[in-house]
C-alpha cells in the first residue's frame, strides 16, 4: 500500500510532527469550541423562547407562525455545511458584501462557518427539550404559585439535560466538520489547517501517518464527546 | 378560608363543549367532593378553580369577589392562596426539600426548612429530605406533591383524582392524610374522584358531573341511600338483576343473558349492583378458585392511567366489566384487545346500591 | 395568614441573569479578541496550484523567507483555476501558477500585474509498466496521446484526467486539441475532478496512463508500484511557473508591498538558488527560470526582461 512508514518515523523523531499536531489539534478545539459556545448564547434563549411556544393559541395565525419556525428550525437543522461554508465564502470575500473585514481565510472565518451549523442544531435540540417538558411543568409552578417568568425559568431548568446535550451534540458536529472550514478558512499550514482539514491534505500528499495520528485524535474527541452524551441521558432520564 | 362561588360556567374547547352551566358553591371549611367518569369535566373544572384556565363563560367568585381572570396579576395572586394536586403526579428534578420548597421560594420567603419538614412529616415522608424526587415511587411521589400543595398553608386545596393511580397501601396513607388535613385545618377542600368510599368517609357534600353538566347534589346520605337512577353514573360494573336467596345464605342474582352474580348480602326482588373494579381478578386461565364468580370474557377495551390499567372484559357477549390490574400484571400477561380471559371476584365484592 | 413577597420573584431572575451576563462578557470578548487578531494581523497571502504545494517546494522555501524577513506567508492550494479566480476577487496578494493561458487572461483583465516566470518543471505521461499503446521512449508527447487515444478506443487502454482545471488538466487538453482529438464522453477516458494525487493513485489501481509533473510523480513514486515514466523531454511537457501581482489599485487593501517583497525575493539569485537546491527524492524537481531570458521567451514570456528589471527597481531592496 505504500505507508510513508520509513519517512514518518523519522518526521517523528525531529520533534517537527507533534508541534505540528498540537498545532492543529488546539486550533479544531478552539475553533469549534468558541463557535460552540457563542452558538450556545444566541441559541439557547431562542431555542427556549420558541419551545415555551409563546406562538400556541386558539388564532390561527399564531399557529401558522408556530409551524412556519419550527418548519425554519428544521431545515436549517438539516443544511449541509459545506454550503453555509460556500454562503460564508461569498460573504467574506474581498469583492463581496463582507470582505471589508479582512476576515476570510482566517480562524475567524472558519468560527463563523460553524456558528452558523452549530446554532440551528442548538435551537432545534432545546427548542424540543423545553416544548416536551414545557406544558407540565409550567402548569404544575403556576399552581404551586410561580409567575409566568418564574415557570419558565423552572422550566429551562428541568430541560438543563436536554439543554446540555444540545451544546455537546453541536460541538459534536462542529469538530467533524471539513468541507465548510476548508472553504472558508483555506487549510492554511500552521493558521487555519484543523484535525479534519488537515486529514483531507495529509491524504492528498500520502502521509498516511500522519493522516491516521490525526484521524486517531479526532475519534478520541468524538469518544469523549459521546461518552459524555450518554452519561447525561442516563443520568439525567425523567421515568 | 375561601368560600367559593360557581355561577354558570361554560367552558368550550375548539368547538367541544366541556362544562355547560356549572353552578354551586362550596362553605367555607367545607369538604366538597366531585363524583363523575371520565371526560365529565371534572379535571377542567378544578383547572378554572386554581386560575389555571379562563371560563369561556360563566364566573367564579371567591369570598363574595367575582375573579377577573383576564388580569394575570391577580391570578396569581389568587393562585398563591389556592394549593392543587394533579392526578398524574409532576415533580422536579430536584430533592424532595427543594421540591417542597420550590412554593415558598417563588414567594421570597428564605427560612423554608422548618415548614417543609414540618409538611413531609405530616405525609408520613419524614427522612426523605434528600432523595431524588424523580426517584420515588408513585405513592411517595404522589405524597410529596401533596406536600407542595399543603406547605404554603392555601385557604383553597383542590384535588384531582388523587389516589386513582396508586397502589392500595399508598391510597390509604393519602386518604388517612387528607382526612387528617380534613379534621384538624380548616381548610375548604374540593377533590374529585371515582372511589365511593372516598365520598362517604370524607365529603360533607357530593356532586356528580357527567357530560359536562352537574347532575346532583347534596349529602352523601341524599344521594347514595335512596334509590335514584343517577347516581350509577359515577360507577362502573352496575348491574340491574332479580335476586333470590341461597340456602348458604347469599344471594344470587339474575342479571339477564343467563348471568348470574352471587353476592354476600340477603336481598330479594328487584336489586341494583355494583362490583369495585379492583376487586376483579383476571386471569389468561381459567380458575379454580374461592371466588364465587367466574366468567370468561374478551378484552375490547384498554386504558392506561399510569400504575393502574383499566380493562373492559364482555361477558356473555353483553355485559361489560371494567376491570382494574396494575401495569406490571398487565405487561406481564401480555393482553391485548381480544385476548380472552377470565374474571372472578368473591360474593363479599358485590355491592348493592 | 402569610404575605406575598415580590422580591422572590427577582431574587431568583437575577441570580440566574448575574451568572448568565458573567459568561457572555467572557465568552464575547474572547470572541472579539480573537476577530481582532484575525483581521489584523499582517501576512502575505498566496494562491498557487495543489500540485505546486504538494511537492513540497513552498514549505522548504518559505521558512527561509520568513525568518529573513518575519512575515508569514499563508499559501492557500487549490487548483489553477480556482486560484486564479481567488485572485480576481482580491482574497490573496500573488498568485504562483503554471497556466499560461488562464494567466494571460488573469493580466488581460487588468486584475493581475507584472507577470514574471520564476521557474520551471516539466510533465511526463506514466502508464502502466505494459505500456499497451506502446509509447515508452517516445520524446513526442503528442505522437503519445495520439498512441494512448487509438489503443483506448480499441479498450486496451485507460487515460485518467485531473478535469479540474488545473495547470495540469489545461496542458492535457492542449495536446488533446492539437490532435483534433475530443475525448470526453469516451468509456477509456476517465474525468477524476481531483488533485495530482488522487489521479495518481486512480492510474495505479486502474493500470491507466496519465499526465503528471514530475515532482507529484517523484512524490509518490514508491506507492505507484504499477506505473512507469513512459515520455519525457519534450519542450510540449515543460512547465513554466509564473508569479502575478494582483493588481494594488483594485484591492487597496491587499498587502502589495508584501507580495512584491516575496516576488522579487523568490526571483533574486538567493531565491533561485534555493529553488534549485530543492531536491525530492534525490532529484531537482524546479529549475530556475527569471534570470535565463532566452528560455523565459521560449516558454511564453516575452515580456521577461522588462519585468525583471523593473522588481529590481522596486523597493525594498531584497
Amino acid at each position: 500500500m505504500g505507508l510513508k512508514v520509513s519517512g514518518g518515523v523519522c518526521i517523528l523523531y525531529e520533534g517537527i510532527f507533534w508541534e505540528e499536531v498540537l498545532n492543529i489539534t488546539l486550533l479544531s478545539l478552539k475553533v469549534s469550541g468558541l463557535a460552540t459556545l457563542i452558538g450556545a448564547l444566541i441559541g439557547i434563549p431562542i431555542g427556549t423562547f420558541l419551545g415555551l411556544r409563546r406562538f400556541k393559541g386558539k388564532r390561527t395565525i399564531m399557529r401558522f407562525v408556530d409551524v412556519i419556525m419550527k418548519t425554519i428550525v428544521n431545515t436549517f437543522m438539516g443544511l449541509p455545511p459545506v454550503v453555509v461554508g460556500l454562503i460564508v465564502y461569498l460573504l467574506l470575500t474581498a469583492s463581496g458584501p463582507l470582505g471589508w473585514l479582512g476576515l476570510l481565510y482566517t480562524p475567524m472565518a472558519m468560527i463563523i462557518t460553524q456558528l452558523i451549523i452549530v446554532i440551528p442544531i442548538i435551537i432545534g435540540i432545546t427548542m424540543s427539550a423545553v416544548g416536551s417538558i414545557e406544558k407540565s411543568i409550567r402548569e404544575k409552578a403556576l399552581s404551586l404559585g410561580a409567575t409566568e417568568t418564574q415557570a419558565a425559568l423552572l422550566v429551562l431548568r428541568e430541560a438543563r439535560m436536554g439543554v446540555l446535550s444540545s451544546i455537546i451534540a453541536a460541538f459534536g458536529a462542529a469538530i467533524s466538520e471539513v468541507g465548510g472550514i476548508m472553504i472558508t478558512g483555506g487549510n492554511i499550514r500552521w493558521w487555519t489547517r484543523t484535525l479534519t482539514t488537515a486529514i483531507v491534505i495529509e491524504t492528498e500528499l500520502g502521509n498516511f501517518t500522519m493522516a491516521l495520528t490525526l484521524g486517531a485524535i479526532l475519534l478520541t474527541i468524538a469518544f469523549i464527546i459521546n461518552l459524555a452524551l450518554t452519561i447525561i441521558q442516563v443520568k439525567g432520564a425523567r421515568e | 378560608m375561601l368560600k367559593v362561588e360557581v355561577k354558570n360556567l361554560f367552558k368550550e374547547y375548539s368547538g367541544r363543549q366541556v362544562l355547560k352551566g356549572i353552578t354551586f358553591s362550596v362553605q367555607k371549611g367545607e369538604f366538597f367532593v366531585l363524583l363523575g367518569p371520565n371526560g365529565s369535566g371534572k379535571t377542567t373544572l378544578l383547572k378554572i378553580l386554581d386560575l389555571l384556565e379562563e371560563p369561556t363563560s360563566g364566573e367564579v367568585w371567591l369570598n363574595g369577589e367575582p375573579v377577573d381572570y383576564s388580569s394575570s396579576k391577580e391570578r396569581v395572586m389568587l393562585r398563591r392562596r389556592i394549593g392543587m394536586v394533579f392526578q398524574q403526579t409532576v415533580l422536579f428534578n430536584m430533592s424532595v426539600l427543594d421540591n417542597v420548597a420550590y412554593p415558598l421560594k417563588v414567594r421570597g420567603e428564605r427560612n423554608f426548612e422548618q415548614k417543609v419538614k414540618s409538611v413531609l412529616e405530616l405525609v408520613q415522608l419524614k427522612g426523605f429530605e434528600r432523595k431524588n424526587a424523580l426517584t420515588l415511587s408513585g405513592g411517595e411521589a404522589q405524597r410529596v406533591a401533596i406536600a407542595q400543595a399543603l406547605v404554603t398553608e392555601p385557604e383553597l386545596l383542590l384535588l384531582d383524582e388523587p389516589t386513582a393511580n396508586l397502589d392500595p397501601k399508598n391510597a390509604s396513607i393519602v386518604e388517612e392524610v387528607i382526612s387528617h388535613i380534613n379534621r384538624e385545618k380548616e381548610i375548604t377542600i374540593i377533590m374529585t374522584t371515582h372511589n365511593v368510599s372516598q365520598v362517604e368517609n370524607l365529603a360533607d357534600r357530593v356532586a356528580i358531573l357527567d357530560g359536562g353538566r352537574m347532575e346532583l347534589l347534596g349529602t352523601f346520605q341524599e344521594i347514595f341511600r335512596s334509590p335514584s337512577p343517577n347516581k350509577n353514573l359515577a360507577m362502573d360494573n352496575i348491574f340491574h338483576g332479580v335476586s333470590r336467596i341461597t340456602n348458604e345464605g347469599t344471594s344470587i342474582i339474575d342479571i339477564g343473558d343467563g348471568m348470574h352474580i352471587e353476592a354476600a348480602f340477603k336481598r330479594v326482588g328487584n336489586v341494583t349492583i355494583h362490583v369495585p373494579p379492583e376487586d376483579i381478578i383476571l386471569s389468561k386461565y381459567p380458575l379454580i378458585s374461592s371466588a364465587r364468580n367466574t366468567f370468561e370474557g374478551t378484552i375490547t377495551q384498554i386504558t392506561d392511567i399510569g400504575h393502574i390499567v383499566r380493562l373492559r372484559v364482555k361477558v356473555m357477549s353483553s355485559k361489560d366489566f371494567i376491570v382494574q390490574v396494575t401495569k406490571r400484571s398487565f405487561n406481564e400477561m401480555q393482553l391485548n384487545i381480544g385476548s380472552k380471559v377470565y374474571i372472578a371476584f368473591k360474593a363479599s365484592s358485590v355491592q348493592a346500591n | 395568614m402569610y404575605t406575598i413577597k415580590h422580591n422572590g420573584n427577582m431574587k431568583i431572575v437575577s441570580e440566574t441573569l448575574a451568572v448568565f451576563l458573567v459568561l457572555v462578557v467572557v465568552i464575547v470578548s474572547v470572541f472579539a479578541y480573537e476577530w481582532h487578531i484575525c483581521s489584523q494581523k499582517s501576512i502575505i497571502a498566496l494562491a498557487t496550484t495543489t500540485s505546486t504545494y504538494d511537492s513540497g517546494l513552498l514549505e522548504y522555501l518559505m521558512p527561509y523567507f520568513q525568518e529573513k524577513y518575519g512575515i508569514a506567508v499563508h499559501i492557500i492550494s487549490v487548483g489553477t483555476g480556482q486560484a486564479i479566480e481567488i485572485a480576481r476577487r482580491g482574497d490573496v496578494d500573488l498568485v504562483l501558477v503554471h497556466s499560461t493561458q488562464l494567466e494571460l487572461e488573469f493580466v488581460n483583465s487588468g486584475c493581475g500585474v507584472h507577470r514574471i516566470g520564476v521557474m520551471y518543471n516539466d510533465f511526463v505521461i506514466i502508464g502502466p509498466a505494459n505500456d499497451p499503446a506502446g509509447i515508452s521512449g517516445l520524446k513526442n508527447a503528442t505522437e503519445a496521446f495520439r498512441r494512448i487515444a487509438e489503443e483506448g478506443a480499441k479498450n486496451n487502454a485507460k487515460f485518467i484526467s485531473r478535469a479540474d482545471k488545473s495547470g495540469t488538466h489545461m496542458l492535457e487538453l492542449s495536446i488533446w486539441k492539437k490532435l483534433n482529438l475530443r475525448p470526453l464522453n469516451k468509456t477509456w477516458y476517465v474525468e477524476a475532478g481531483s488533485g495530482m494525487g488522487a489521479v495518481l493513485r486512480m492510474a495505479n489501481e486502474m493500470n491507466a496512463y496519465t499526465l503528471t509533473d514530475r515532482a507529484t510523480w517523484l512524490s509518490f513514486k514508491n506507492q505507484l508500484t504499477n506505473l512507469r515514466v513512459l515520455v519525457e523531454d519534450d519542450v510540449v511537457l515543460l512547465n513554466p511557473y509564473a508569479i502575478i501581482l494582483v493588481n494594488p489599485e483594485k484591492y487597496p487593501k491587499r498587502n502589495y508591498e508584501g507580495a512584491l517583497m516575496l516576488a522579487k525575493w523568490m526571483i533574486s539569485e538567493e531565491g533561485q538558488n534555493l529553488i534549485a537546491s530543492f531536491k525530492k527524492w534525490g532529484e531537482t524537481l524546479f529549475k530556475p527560470m527569471a534570470r535565463n531570458i532566452e528560455l523565459a521567451h521560449l516558454l511564453g514570456f516575452p515580456e521577461q526582461e522588462k519585468e525583471l528589471a523593473w522588481y529590481d527597481m522596486q523597493e525594498p531592496w531584497v
